[in-house]
């Protein structure tokens, strides 16, 4: 197979923020998450919980609510603005102001007419829903406290609001408070402080669900507004709330990290009397939950430990299948670093500013698994802070280590690395087509760049000593709106693939400026595709984890393609819960491609026989103990290396080196912040 | 005060003894009224113009003493504008130094001496002037705007800082990600220790305090038996 000499990188502090909401949208089945910095992620949820899109952040937006209306997404935040966002350009489209100081929630009504947002200054706020925007209608009775939680009553008529030791129910129309229902405060030292109902829902029988900062899940009636049953769940706060489309099941998040079940069962198999019975617990989390998502067969839950999880329950799933299994997202579904193979440098992306290192030599010779001694160590050449308020979306850097370009929804910026990439000059003069991009690629003499733009389209310029001229806009078929999330440009300076969020896959003519081909569509999408150096197959990798070769030059799939189709990929492969985001190939032997997710990377040789259903996958272990000449009869073409955890990027130098970026999931956990003291016993 | 102004009296040999033995007696001539009733004294005649002078001299008393309270606290009072003063002319005079724009460094080293006899409330303008001093060192600074915080910006931050303190503040018994981790090591499958110990790159200011006392230990040790 080969040895390889292998830089372990730990040294890129990327460090995910915290979860503050999330919201599911039945009718498209996607997700949509808020982070603390601002950022909101897509999943598809019907294609292997992928992450579609990213939206990058901004500081200062704090947002604390999102809310689907049909395939709309907006968000409300502390900064007091309600914001429609583009999906298909990947930014805000409009913000409106409130006026009504920090928002802290916001809620649709079923029939998708009003957007109700609670305030900081006491008033729930109706904005009617036009097809291009939102406009204000009027305030409901404004109270003494500030509205942390909303709910609507499904009939549209009744909404109840909670608020500091209280909860309120308005009527809709005539926008008076009807109900003042009171929460109990805490027992013991939390008596002085008030209660704080976090979150709220009303249910289309007239009944209040309530969750506050005393730890309690409270069940009311909304018709006389009185107190029908208290569970005391957890001693800390209870932070989120989320019921089923069908009013049957209830999750509740708390600040233990654990999420509470509650069913509407009855106690005896007759189904006259039925209750809010507790059911479940998952503790899935170690830092507070702060957003819940009940879907039809799983909860979601996401917090301040960073990590997206997907729990499907157990009675709406078949047992042991990979539908029932538990998932974890903790990582990006895209790169992150970005390796120039010739330089060897790295550039990390982070999303305030970028930092630029030149990778460590070493000299000795080593045996297999042992480590070289470090002749130079690796050093950060520059650290760039962006200009600006937005995140950056996008970044890349040239294979020579001459060029660095990022872009962040407003702006683009391009910058020459001389000197060995130590000094930096900003180029000015950037054609004015070169919008704000989504996805970045440099060719591989360096004398292109890539920019991905609107409607699926890319924007080619031409890279000169510091200048830099417009080329051309590649354009996909008509039609095609999504963002390009992936591009690919061959070695040669031929050829340059395109994958958008449709799963539509183009490949461009570079030397004609024009669209070659359309690769078939396959239904999932493409998480990582590169075009191989000698062959000019491309290969693109999808998010159920299907390999697809693709031959440009013939324009039809190869026979190491079909083959791999043909016996299906194993099932050990098929049940890896985290995307492949990253494809290269190895210089020295044409058959190799190699991949990477999160827990391994794999070196596949097309030479080597398929892996069959009765093989182990995961073999390389076994086949190190074998004898020589029995290798060869037990090895198949797909070898895995688990050494290295847990992985952001594996890149092949020009020298045949490997690069390995880790970042153990450990260092991530210890700079989160202070989880809650839980006393165990004889600890 | 009344104890120590009788005190005083009683020194000076006033009347208030005897206004005091006065009230004895008369108790006491009471008392004998009671117990002597067979004695053919007639009680003690003690005429209107006494007993008047008495009360006269009482109250002068009592005003006196009120009287001397006030001018007490008014005294306290004074005394303490004035330290404010001072000081404020103190800090006044810090400035002052600073806009200088050739300012000498033993000036400075003068000026921080008294500065440094300035009682402990002192301390953070201290502070700020030692920066500012420092920065004044340099010789060339710009002066820029401050990025002016509106009003939403500052709505922001305190419904952050409202979000912050219910989750982490005061009453929120929390705990340190080392702590939980350590717990996880003690109560998983194989027991390790806690995370500061397994782990190279942990709590390195705690582990360099105990490297120095181990030392110190060691050091203290060897000393008894060279």
């Amino acid at each position: 197979m080969g040895e390889f000499k292998v830089h372990r990188v730990r040294f890129f502090d990327y460090m995910p923020s915290a979860i503050r909401a999330m919201v599911f949208s039945t009718r498209t089945e996607r997700l949509a998450l808020a982070r603390a910095d601002g950022a909101l992620e897509i999943f598809n949820f019907s294609d292997n919980y992928f992450q579609e899109k990213v939206l990058p952040g901004h500081d200062g937006r704090a947002v604390e609510a999102l809310c689907w209306v049909g395939p709309r997404l907006f968000s409300a935040g502390l900064n007091g603005e309600i914001t429609e966002y583009d999906l298909e350009n990947l930014r805000p489209r409009y913000t409106v102001e409130a006026y009504g100081g920090p928002i802290w929630t916001i809620s649709v009504n079923s029939q998708g007419t009003l957007l109700a947002v609670g305030c900081e200054d006491g008033t729930v706020k109706m904005f009617e829903v036009l097809k291009e925007r939102i406009q204000f209608q009027r305030n409901l009775d404004r109270q003494k406290g500030r509205i942390i939680s909303l709910s609507w009553h499904p009939s549209g008529t009744l909404i109840a609001a909670g608020m500091m030791d209280m909860i309120r129910i308005f009527d809709a129309e005539t926008g008076r408070a009807t109900h003042r229902l009171l929460v109990d405060r805490g027992a013991g030292a939390s008596k002085s402080k008030e209660v704080v109902v976090w979150s709220i829902a009303f249910l289309s029988d007239h009944t209040i669900i309530s969750s506050d900062s005393a730890g309690k899940v409270q069940i009311w009636d909304g018709l006389n507004g009185t107190l029908i049953r208290t569970h005391l769940i957890t001693k800390w706060d209870v932070l989120a709330l989320s019921v089923s489309q069908d009013e049957s099941s209830l999750v509740a998040g708390t600040s233990e990290g654990t999420v509470v079940q509650f069913q509407f069962i009855s106690s005896t198999v007759d189904r006259l009397d039925k209750d809010w019975v507790r059911t479940r617990t998952f503790k899935n989390h170690s830092h507070d939950v702060r957003a819940l998502a009940h879907t039809e067969t799983a909860v979601v839950s996401g917090g301040m430990d960073t990590q997206l999880v997907v729990r499907p329950l157990l009675d709406k799933v078949e047992k042991n299948t990979r539908e029932s299994a538990m998932r974890k997202v903790s990582f990006p579904h895209r790169s992150l670093v970005c390796c120039a193979k010739k330089a060897g440098l790295l550039l990390f992306q982070f999303p305030d500013h970028l930092e630029l290192w030149r990778l460590g030599e070493s000299d000795g010779y080593g045996k297999l698994g042992g480590s070289l001694p470090v002749k130079r160590g690796p050093e950060k050449l520059i650290q760039l802070k962006r200009k600006g308020e937005d995140h950056i979306c996008c970044s890349a850097l040239s294979p020579c280590g001459g060029w660095l370009a990022y872009s962040t929804v407003t702006s683009f910026r391009l910058y020459r690395l001389q000197n060995g990439s130590i000094s930096i000059c900003k180029v000015s003069k950037l054609p004015k087509d070169l919008l704000p991009a989504h996805q970045l690629c440099f060719s591989t003499n360096s004398s292109k760049l890539f920019a991905s733009s609107s409607n699926s389209s890319v924007v080619v310029v031409a890279l000169n000593e510091l200048e830099c001229k417009y080329l051309g806009t590649l354009k996909a078929k008509y039609g095609c709106r999504q963002p390009v999330h992936q591009l690919s440009a061959s070695d040669n300076g031929k050829w340059l693939a395109t994958a958008n969020t449709d799963c539509e896959v183009h490949v461009y003519n570079l030397d004609k400026l024009k669209l070659h081909c359309t690769v078939p569509v396959y239904g999932s999408c493409p998480t990582a595709m590169a075009i191989h150096p000698t062959t000019s197959n491309l290969v693109v990798v999808h998010a159920d984890q299907q390999i697809f070769e693709y031959s440009l030059v013939k324009k039809e799939y190869t026979e190491w393609s079909r083959r791999l189709q043909k016996q299906g990929l194993h099932s050990m492969w098929l049940e890896r819960d985290t995307p492949i985001t990253h494809v290269t190939f190895n210089p020295k032997n044409p058959a190799h491609i190699i991949v990477h997710d999160m827990f391994m990377f794999c070196i596949i040789d097309k030479s080597l026989p398929l892996p069959e259903a009765k093989n182990v996958l995961y073999n390389q272990m076994a086949l190190r103990s074998l004898p020589e000449p029995d290798r060869v009869l037990h090895s198949h073409g797909f070898k895995i290396c688990k050494d290295f955890q847990h992985l952001l990027c594996v890149s092949l130098l020009e020298d045949h080196s490997l690069v390995v970026v880790e970042r153990p999931l450990l260092d991530i956990v210890s700079q989160l912040p202070a989880p809650v003291r839980q006393k165990k016993f004889a600890t | 005060m009344t104890l120590q102004n009788n005190m005083a009296k009683n020194q000076r040999g006033e009347a208030a003894p005897s206004s005091r033995m006065t009230g004895r007696e008369r108790q006491m001539g009471g008392f004998s009224l009671l117990l002597e009733s067979s004695d053919d004294e007639g009680p003690e005649e003690v005429t209107f113009e006494d007993s008047k002078a008495d009360a006269r001299r009482s109250m002068k008393r009592a005003l006196d003493t009120a009287r001397r309270e006030k001018e007490l606290l008014k005294e306290k009072r004074r005394k303490r504008q004035e330290l404010f003063q001072e000081q404020k002319k103190r800090k006044l005079l810090s400035a002052e130094v600073l806009e200088e724009i050739d300012s000498t460094k033993q000036e400075q080293s003068h000026v921080k001496a008294e500065e440094e006899a300035e009682p402990e409330e002192v301390e953070g303008r201290k502070r700020n002037w030692k920066q500012n001093a420092a920065r004044n060192l340099k010789g060339n600074y710009t002066v820029t705007t401050v990025k002016q915080s509106t009003l939403a910006s500052s709505q922001l931050k305190a419904a952050e800082d409202f979000l912050h303190s219910r989750m982490y503040g005061p009453g929120s018994r929390r705990t340190t990600s080392n702590e939980m981790l350590s717990l996880e090591n003690k109560m998983g499958k194989n027991k390790s220790a806690a995370v500061q110990f397994v782990k190279k790159n942990w709590a390195c200011q705690k582990k360099a305090k105990a490297e120095k006392l181990k030392k110190t230990w060691i050091h203290m040790q060897q000393i008894p038996s060279s």
